[in-house]
């Protein structure tokens, strides 16, 4: 029996994101856990294990941000195949190699089959690399990674007695490469399986960054030395300090250059925009808009 | 006497920018030193001071970059108000007290009314370091800005652009800081320019990174223990990461408004009237083009 989870923050988001993925994937056999969150997400998700843990006939507990929505009818055969091999601990449909912190993202990414949904400038999808298998790049695979992104992670009966999410690391961020490095520091496998799903979330990545660079220094602190990579770079702590101070000006600096770029781009089609509106011919064609504006509405 | 001093490694830009901005502004007596590149831009600059230093009328000495074009003809007026007060070792159209680093609008900026043009997507202007939310010059800064330094006799004869910081980023917040050093004081002021100037700011960043580390490793003064700099690389690593994701996120941001827009005028000439009027909008261009 496949088991869900979700720690509901926002009853609106749930109904329209994760239950409607939960409803698809689920089986009839399946128990779902929709509750109201309990705390921080580390607390929350720890209840679902608790909670989890008491099914009889667990073969999985797949846990599910609000914001998230699985989209495969037979999530339940790929996620068996998946979990087949007993060392699998955890899977997702996210994931990297060379993970050296939480921003997993900075490792070599192998896997992303998402479409991240945003609602801004009139909303939009933006599908990840491994959305449509015919179109992705050489590097894109399933398998074992370093860490998965935790907005779906599903997890073994194993996981799920042996493991708990630690809720010393804050209150939001690292949770899922924390947990990951527990899974491959037990000697159990990471993995990615072929399922999809659609992330609907804002643009901007996190709306703390304090807390998000806390959590990033907590779990190199606890990590360092345990697992190769996680906390590591190359050089003295001198030389680290001053590489990552001149790297995160050049990130602002970056992004300064692409606002300004983006400036130019906005005002070369609002310049465009404004020689078509008032053009002669715009003002020729009024008329015939009109009359097709409503035949459109007359259907 | 005002002196101009530019290092010239391609000719172009400095006959189509700095070089009318310097007839704009430059005075009957002014002198133009202008040096063909060798080395890093310190080495150049040096040069560029020793001949100024020779010269006994010299009020200040103006060094340029060649995409740096004044565009004001009072030019010289502003660079004799802005060293007036004989504590003022450098002045520059805009600068700031970003402090630790090479990177001086990471703090309060102040800019004198300043042009930005480029000419990627068809050209076109907008004001400059407006993404570094500057307040009006002049005040008292940290650095200014290397585009353009105007420089006392004092800084002239006393200081020097350290030769050893070779990747031609740097060069200038290092100069301010030894005037600092040295008690003086670096300003910016009304001085009137137009940067001609690709949308991306550097061009190689990891040659940007390496005058980053170059001028920290010069200045760093603090002694920390080996568990203070741990906590510094931890400190900065998060820093970094998420500096990059909201950099990343602000491009993703700005993609849709782009989106959006590119949406709209897709909507405005999709429709059947204005692919009606196509003839008509062909036959205008014709006769611009006859005209013109």
């Amino acid at each position: 029996m496949i088991a869900f989870g979700c720690a509901v923050t926002r009853p609106d988001v749930y109904r329209e994101c994760a239950a409607q993925g939960i409803r698809r994937a689920a089986e009839p056999d399946s128990v779902v856990f929709d509750g109201p969150s309990a705390g921080t997400i580390f607390e929350s998700y720890n209840a679902l294990l608790d909670r989890a843990r008491e099914l009889d006939g667990l073969e999985a507990l797949v846990l599910v941000h609000q914001d998230a929505e699985i989209v495969d009818a037979d999530f339940g055969a790929k996620l068996r195949a998946a979990l087949s091999d007993p060392d699998v601990g955890v899977v997702g449909c996210v994931g990297a190699v060379g993970v050296r912190s939480i921003a997993w993202w900075e490792g070599s990414v192998a896997q992303a089959s998402f479409v991240h949904r945003y609602d801004e400038h009139g909303g939009g999808d933006l599908p990840a690399f491994s959305w449509a298998w015919d179109e992705a790049p050489p590097y894109a695979r399933t398998g074992d990674v370093d860490t998965l992104d935790g907005f779906v992670l599903a997890l073994s009966p194993w996981a799920v007695r042996e493991l708990r999410f630690d809720e010393s690391l804050g209150q939001l961020h690292g949770y899922d490469l924390d947990f990951c490095l527990q899974v491959r520091a037990a000697g159990r496998r990471v993995v990615t399986a072929d399922f999809r799903a659609i992330h609907n979330h804002a643009l901007e990545p996190f709306s703390d960054p304090e807390e998000w660079i806390r959590a990033h220094m907590a779990i190199a602190d606890k990590w360092d030395g345990r697992l190769p990579g996680v906390g590591w770079a190359p050089g003295s702590w001198r030389e680290r300090a001053l590489i990552a101070e001149a790297e995160t000006d050049a990130a602002k600096l970056t992004g300064h250059s692409l606002g300004l770029a983006h400036l130019a781009k906005v005002r070369e089609l609002e310049r465009a925009l404004e020689e078509t509106r008032t053009s002669i011919s715009w003002r020729l064609g009024t008329p015939l808009r009109a009359l097709e504006r409503r035949r459109a509405a007359t259907g | 006497m005002i002196a101009f001093g530019i290092s010239i490694t391609e000719p172009d830009p400095y006959r189509r920018y700095a070089e009318p901005g310097i007839a704009l502004a430059r005075e009957p007596d002014s002198a133009v030193l202008a040096f063909a590149a060798v080395g890093p831009v310190a080495r150049t600059y040096n040069l560029i001071l020793d001949a100024a230093a020779a010269r006994d009328d010299l009020e200040a000495l103006v060094l340029l970059h060649p995409h740096t074009e004044i565009s004001d003809p009072g030019f010289c007026d502003a660079v004799r108000a802005a060293l007036r007060d004989g504590d003022v070792a450098v002045a520059g159209c805009v600068g700031g007290s970003g402090g630790r680093s090479i990177a001086w609008w990471d703090g309060p900026v102040s800019c004198a009314p300043m042009i930005h043009r480029y000419e990627e997507l068809g050209g076109g202007e907008t004001t400059a370091f407006a993404w570094a939310h500057p307040d009006r010059a002049p005040a008292d800064v940290e650095s200014v800005d290397g585009m353009l330094l105007v420089l006392s006799p004092w800084a002239v004869r006393e200081l020097r652009f350290d030769e050893r910081l070779r990747r031609n980023w740097g060069h200038d917040v290092d100069f301010c800081r030894q005037a600092r050093e040295a008690g003086r004081r670096v300003v910016t002021a009304d001085l009137r320019v137009i940067h001609h100037h690709p949308l991306e700011l550097v061009d190689e960043m990891a040659v940007w990174v390496d005058a980053h580390v170059d001028y920290a490793a010069k200045w760093q003064q603090d002694e920390l223990s080996e568990e203070q700099w741990k906590r510094r690389a931890r400190r900065a690593e998060a820093e970094r990461e998420a500096e990059r994701a909201i950099a990343y996120s602000n491009a993703l941001i700005q993609d849709a408004r782009v989106a959006e827009l590119e949406r709209e005028l897709a909507a405005a000439t999709g429709t059947l009237a204005w692919r009606m009027t196509e003839p008509l909008r062909r036959a205008n261009a014709l006769r611009r083009r006859l005209r013109n």
